[in-house]
């Protein structure tokens, strides 16, 4: 049977505004705890701005800066940028954006910031859509997913942003998700460890935004990972990959039938899905062992 | 320049006293109750597995399978004999309910229960471990009639809860049906004598050759003592008169007769073919023992095959073994034979669905008539108690003696009666779980201090399939022991079963889900979003999860809601896994995901009442 | 309030020699303020090239590789980013500057409005150009203008030496009353055109500016948060505060400049009056058309016209109270801006009308659209248009005049 061992240091606190059961708050607890008290952390809105706590108050025993919604990795950048002339080489600089903070607006400044390899974590966690202002489609919102802005079925394809991240070739990318809270924390400390740009992306389901019962997020979140849908992996360099959970032979039917944003899919509509993430898995692998092996340059 | 005017308006400064500085925090959200959105709370409890609810004896399967994961094997053995003072016995005999309906199907199949429990009760008598020593004295005595397993079972529980007891067993030997109904090559003697031996040792009187026999008898035990426990089994065995006329007459013996023969090494010979009528164990092992001893052998059983009440791998082993099975079907009349047997007319029968329970009515099948060949008929299809000596002093109702279903006592007051002497159910482990109830209805009677009778949890409360996760259970090959060839085993009366290796008994131990058992996995502290699942901090040790940075916070409140139900015994200590994690009342939201998460059904989600 | 106009002065004049320690170089207008920005040690300077800026990035990075600027050059990927980092780095409690012009600066604006309700007292050089569209290169003030409800400090200035010196001076006033400062200077008419200036010493201006120590800040050894969710009456007392804060600016400045000329022999006072003893009117100008102005006043004086010069140096906060001291008797204003806000006319017209609302026997206030794109203001149009001014009766509106 397996459990898990996770090293939290006390970091996120009780008495937050998320919603019960919220797997956002759940991944926010993981990185939080793990990342540890030497750490300065950057907001933009988004849920977690809310998680963080009205004012005068945090849910966060660290120093939180609350920053615009594309501005992210900047601000973060520039906290890193003066702990440096401060002299203060050990303290972690962490990036907390939301999925429309990442993919869609935030995306120049990330990118900005992954080109210079700024010295931070950044981890989107990403709930595939602007849950907060009431689930608006984002870059992130996966093909047919209904939102209150596509609520015939998103006619797109949810970006993949940690292919993009890894096209950065910053030291470190990597997939998470809370139902994997172990493979999440170990993530999140090895980012820790490291210096440069790292980049997470935690898929977080919003039981509200997805139509999940109170108690599913973990359920659904592993389902994600065992249907194929998110895999779960590490990118160093740009070219090093590593594959830590990917499909498990179950049909992502199960994970689809979970969440109501997908209940309105037909038969045909659910196998061009499964087509979808069978083609991504494969190419994946592909993309693993075209790697194999390489030496890195740089 | 001033002072005042380097540090300006800004933050906690600007603000008036009293009033909220606007920017800049100056605390933490633990000081808000995000436990009123909470419309149910998560309550940790012991529930009961179903192994546990169907095991007859009220054994706490998970706690001890978790001791053997951990190599802890005398704390499993002590845990199991808390219920059961004969593992090694029913290691080897028991029907084995518990496996009935493990959870573990789930994932692929049910856990070797029976399996793990060989191992222990042979790991005990290799170790010599000792029963635990009773608790004080009650000052009292009570009367056991009959050393089989129900007795015995009895008498042990009475003398650890600090009774005077004394077994009267009629035989020469205690044991009974363990020694004189089971075929050696199922339960070798040794071990029958080894667990007696271990037993007797807490202090148990013992007169042997001492049959109580009759309503005077009785009496007599009523006087000397404060309480009678009445097992003295079903020696009566039925038998089917049609077949004992004619060209039968001579011919058939009872199968309970046969294996006390064959105990004792003196089966008649009887001529070389044999058939056996009946489809419960007590068949298997009268066509098995005479395969022994050298005689071809048909079993003839009412039931099909697949409702035979005999253990699937008895049937499977006997045909190993060559017995011939003509299961749906009986035996019409006999005939004198050509060759000087007898001819068995024999039909296929299908059994009427609407007998009443417990009876079993053949419809024979037109055209399904066959013939048998045979030297002798050996009928296993039950016994009776033998009760006409008592008289009217205990009430009996279709052939056993009444007992109130609780506490098991007869219509004599301070008398109490269990085992196949009031019981239809003709298993090892439900006489020794009888002797067991029966034990602390008498304690209780006797006006014990602690002593309460077990409740019996019912299938519906207990952890079902939905209730455990699969995820957290790797797909892992069920473990079997090792059963001899069926060439070898023919050859004698040696044992063909093995125990389990500790190789093979800690794997399947890491089979069992420990299904309503908390074995303080983490997950419901792991997955609470609002970290309102915390540890016991003294039973969690240093480790324990006091947020060290968190002034004020309640970190380590008591363990309050923690409930304990059905699943511990009420006798002796609760499981040592037990409340470990507790609900901080003010920050659970009530989700559910702690419930969810548990891998084995061992918290529970109680709506709120507002 | 006696500092608040300075006594009229001109630059050094180019033969002076500096004090011990100060350099005296050849700059640009941009590349005088690199200099200033030096001086003023910032730690962290995160910037986006635009033109007309770009020299002054281009000279720290100079300044930087050649060892005499020890700082951190963050080369973002944009304004807003530049902005964002400037920013948090602040907030981290380190001094940051950074420059931008025109587009670039509005890419800014949302982040301005956040620099100054974030305290962060970051100081901003701002090289104005024409905004699009249509694209161009040209000197118009409009682009700091439409800042000034972001909650910036805004100085202009009209040549290299004011710009290095102003740089100096509002690093001390922004991290006083914790504010940002916006130091602003034309394209090409300031920004490139070179100049004798005058380069304090490193220990003079290290005497003048102390260590930036603000205090609160991003510290994990503080556990302070910024920018938590407020509600109602928190945003209102958080605007009130920063309110009360650029009330601040107008006495921090007076005395910043005081101790500055102190200091380095340098002082500009928030507005200067020139030549305006016995004045028929007053030329009400800022940023590079002062300089021309004040040659224009100097040539109507020659020619009998008792016609002197006001000019606004601090624009964020407006100094109400020393404008109308300043043209108390006056009769006739005549103001020539190089920015055209459509709908509202020039800007500084509209505020200095604001500004003298409800004075008793206010001047009459001509406001004059000349130079709106860069277009050439010179002494000799500036004559032609003031003494226009003299003659015509002031309309409400402003006037486009070339």
């Amino acid at each position: 049977m397996h459990t898990y061992e996770l090293d939290e240091q006390k970091v996120f606190n009780s008495g937050h505004n998320a919603c019960p059961g919220c797997g956002e708050a759940l991944a926010v607890r993981y990185v939080l705890n793990t990342m540890g008290p030497n750490t300065i952390g950057v907001i933009p809105p988004s849920c977690i701005a809310i998680i963080s706590g009205p004012q005068p108050y945090s849910s966060m025993r660290i120093p939180v800066y609350q920053t615009t919604l594309e501005a992210s990795a900047a601000s973060a950048a520039g906290i890193s940028r003066a702990l440096k002339r401060q002299g203060k080489h050990d303290v972690n600089v962490l990036a907390l954006a939301g999925d429309g903070g990442t993919y869609d607006i935030g995306f120049q400044a990330l990118s900005g910031a992954a080109e210079r390899n700024e010295d931070m974590v950044y981890v989107c966690l990403d709930n595939e859509g602007y849950m907060n202002t009431g689930a608006q489609k984002s870059s992130s919102t996966p093909y047919l997913a209904v939102t209150s802005s596509t609520p015939g079925g998103k006619p797109s394809d949810k970006k993949d942003i940690a292919e993009i991240m890894a096209a950065h070739r910053i030291p470190y990318v990597a997939t998470a998700t809370v139902g994997y809270p172990d493979d999440l924390a170990r993530k999140v400390a090895k980012a820790r460890d490291m210096k440069g740009m790292r980049f997470i992306v935690v898929l977080t389901p919003c039981l509200d935004g997805w139509g999940v019962a109170d108690d599913g997020a973990v359920r659904v979140s592993r389902l994600a990972v065992d249907t194929g849908f998110f895999p779960l992996y590490e990118v160093e360099d740009g070219e090093r990959y590593t594959i830590n959970h990917g499909p498990k032979g179950i049909p992502v039917e199960r994970y689809l039938e979970q969440q109501k944003r997908y209940r309105h899919l037909d038969e045909d509509q659910v196998k061009e899905i499964q087509a979808g993430v069978d083609h991504r898995w494969s190419l994946l692998q592909a993309r693993v062992e075209s790697m194999a092996g390489q030496a890195r340059i740089r | 320049m001033s002072e005042v005017t380097r540090r300006p308006a800004t933050g906690p400064a600007a603000a008036s006293p009293g009033e909220v500085p606007t920017i800049w925090t100056t605390g933490w959200t633990d000081i808000f109750n995000t436990g009123t959105w909470r419309a149910a709370t998560p309550i940790h409890e012991w529930r009961s597995s179903p192994c546990h609810t169907d095991c007859p004896i009220g054994n706490t399967i998970p706690g001890w399978i978790a001791n053997i994961r951990e190599g802890a094997y005398q704390e499993a053995w002590l845990a199991l004999v808390e219920t059961n003072p004969f593992p090694a016995v029913t290691g080897r005999v028991c029907h084995h309910p518990c496996e009935g309906h493990c959870n573990r199907e789930v994932i692929e199949t049910v856990v070797g229960i029976n399996g793990l429990e060989h191992f222990l009760g042979d790991r005990a008598l290799e170790e010599g471990w000792a029963l635990p020593a009773p608790v004080g004295s009650q000052g009292k005595r009570v009367a056991v009639v009959g050393g089989g397993p129900a007795g015995l079972s009895c008498a042990y529980h009475l003398r650890r809860l600090g009774y005077d007891v004394t077994v009267f067993e009629a035989r020469d030997e205690l044991g009974g049906l363990l020694r004189y109904g089971i075929p050696e090559y199922r339960l070798a003697a040794g071990v029958v004598d080894a667990e007696i031996a271990r037993l007797l040792d807490l202090g148990i009187e013992v007169r042997l050759g001492a049959p109580v026999a009759d309503a005077a008898e009785l009496e007599a035990l009523e006087a000397e003592y404060d309480a009678v426990f009445l097992g003295v089994g079903a020696q009566q065995a039925k038998m089917l008169a049609h077949l004992e006329d004619g060209a039968g007459a001579g011919r058939v013996l009872d199968g309970l007769e046969y294996l006390r023969r064959c105990t004792e090494g003196v089966a008649r010979d009887l001529g070389e073919r044999m058939t056996v009528i009946g489809g419960g164990s007590a068949a298997m092992d009268v066509a098995r023992s005479a395969r022994r001893l050298g005689h071809t052998v048909s079993v003839v059983a009412l039931e099909s095959r697949a409702t035979m009440p005999a253990q699937p791998e008895e049937i499977e082993q006997a045909l190993e073994e060559g017995v011939a099975l003509f299961d749906g079907a009986m035996v019409a009349a006999v005939e004198a034979g050509a060759d000087g047997g007898l001819m068995l007319n024999c039909v296929k029968v299908t059994l009427d669905l609407g007998a009443p329970a417990g009876e079993l009515r053949p419809v024979p099948v037109e055209g399904g008539e066959f013939a048998l060949a045979a030297d002798v008929i050996v009928t296993a299809i039950g016994q009776d108690p033998d009760l006409a000596a008592f008289g009217d002093g205990l009430a009996v109702e279709r052939a056993l003696l009444l007992t109130e279903p609780t506490t098991l006592a007869t219509s004599r007051a301070g008398v109490f009666a269990g085992g196949d002497v009031a019981s239809v159910d003709r298993f090892v482990s439900e006489a020794i779980g009888a002797g067991r109830r029966a034990a602390y209805s008498i304690a209780e009677y006797l006006n014990h201090p602690d002593a309460c009778i077990p409740e019996r949890p019912k299938l519906e409360d207990s952890v079902n399939r939905t209730e455990v996760n699969p995820f957290y259970f790797e797909t892992t090959e069920r473990r079997e022991r090792v059963v001899a060839p069926a060439a070898e085993r023919l050859t004698g009366f040696d044992e063909t079963i093995s125990a389990y290796s500790t190789e093979d008994a800690t794997a399947e131990a890491g089979r069992c889900m420990s299904c309503g058992f908390c074995v303080q996995c983490d997950n419901c502290f792991v997955f609470c979003p609002d970290m309102a699942v915390q540890k016991d901090a003294s039973a969690a040790g240093a480790e324990s999860a006091a947020p060290s940075a968190s002034e004020g916070a309640p970190a380590t409140a008591p363990p309050a809601g923690v409930r304990v139900t059905a699943a511990v015994p009420c006798v002796g200590a609760p499981p040592d896994s037990g409340p470990f994690y507790f609900v901080l009342d003010q920050y659970c939201k009530g989700c559910g995901l702690c419930v969810t998460e548990c891998p084995r059904g061992a918290v529970r989600l109680e709506q709120v009442n507002l | 309030m006696s500092a608040t106009v300075a006594t009229p002065r001109r630059s050094p004049p180019a033969n002076q020699a500096p004090a011990p320690g100060d350099l005296r170089l050849l700059l640009s207008g941009n590349h005088a303020v690199s200099y200033g920005a030096m001086r003023a040690r910032p730690e962290v300077v995160p910037i986006y090239p635009i033109t007309p800026q770009t020299p002054i990035a281009e000279k720290i990075s100079d300044l930087q590789l050649a060892g005499d600027f020890d700082v951190d050059l963050m080369t973002a990927e944009s304004e807003h980013s530049a902005m964002s980092a400037c920013i948090t780095a602040s907030l981290t409690g380190v001094r940051v500057f950074t420059a931008t012009a025109s587009q670039g600066l509005f890419l800014m604006h949302e982040m301005l409005h956040y620099a100054s309700g974030a305290r962060a007292p970051i100081v901003m050089v701002n090289v104005n150009r024409t905004i699009g569209s249509p694209w161009g290169f040209w000197p118009d003030q409009t682009d700091s203008l439409a800042q000034r409800d972001t909650g910036w400090i805004q100085y202009y200035t009209e040549n290299g030496q004011e710009s290095l010196d102003t740089v100096i001076q509002a690093f001390k006033v922004a991290e006083e009353v914790l504010l940002p400062a916006m130091v602003v200077h034309e394209a090409f008419y300031v920004s490139h055109a070179l100049e004798p200036v005058t380069v304090p010493s490193q220990e003079r201006v290290d005497a003048y500016l102390p260590r930036f120590d603000p205090p609160h800040k991003l510290d994990t050894e503080i556990g302070e948060s910024w920018g938590n969710v407020v509600n109602q009456d928190m945003f209102y007392r958080h605007r009130k505060d920063l309110g009360a804060a650029m009330n601040q600016v107008l006495e921090a400045s007076v005395r910043a400049d005081a101790d500055y000329k102190d200091a380095m022999g340098r002082g500009y006072g928030i507005l200067e009056k020139y030549r305006t003893e016995d004045a028929d009117m007053l030329i009400v100008a800022f940023g590079a058309m002062v300089g021309s102005a004040r040659v224009a006043v100097d040539m109507l004086r020659a020619a009998g016209k008792a016609v002197g010069l006001l000019k606004i140096k601090l624009f964020r906060p407006f100094p109400v109270e020393a404008v109308r001291a300043a043209v108390a008797g006056v009769p006739r204003l005549v103001v020539m801006e190089r920015n055209f806000s459509p709908g509202g006319g020039g800007v500084l017209h509209q505020e200095l009308k604001a500004a003298l609302y409800g004075m008793p026997d206010p001047p009459a206030v001509h406001g004059y659209l000349a130079g709106v794109g860069g277009v050439n203001v010179s002494p000799k149009k500036i004559v032609e248009l003031a003494e226009k001014a003299l003659t015509d009766e002031p309309v409400p509106d402003s006037v486009w005049q070339r």
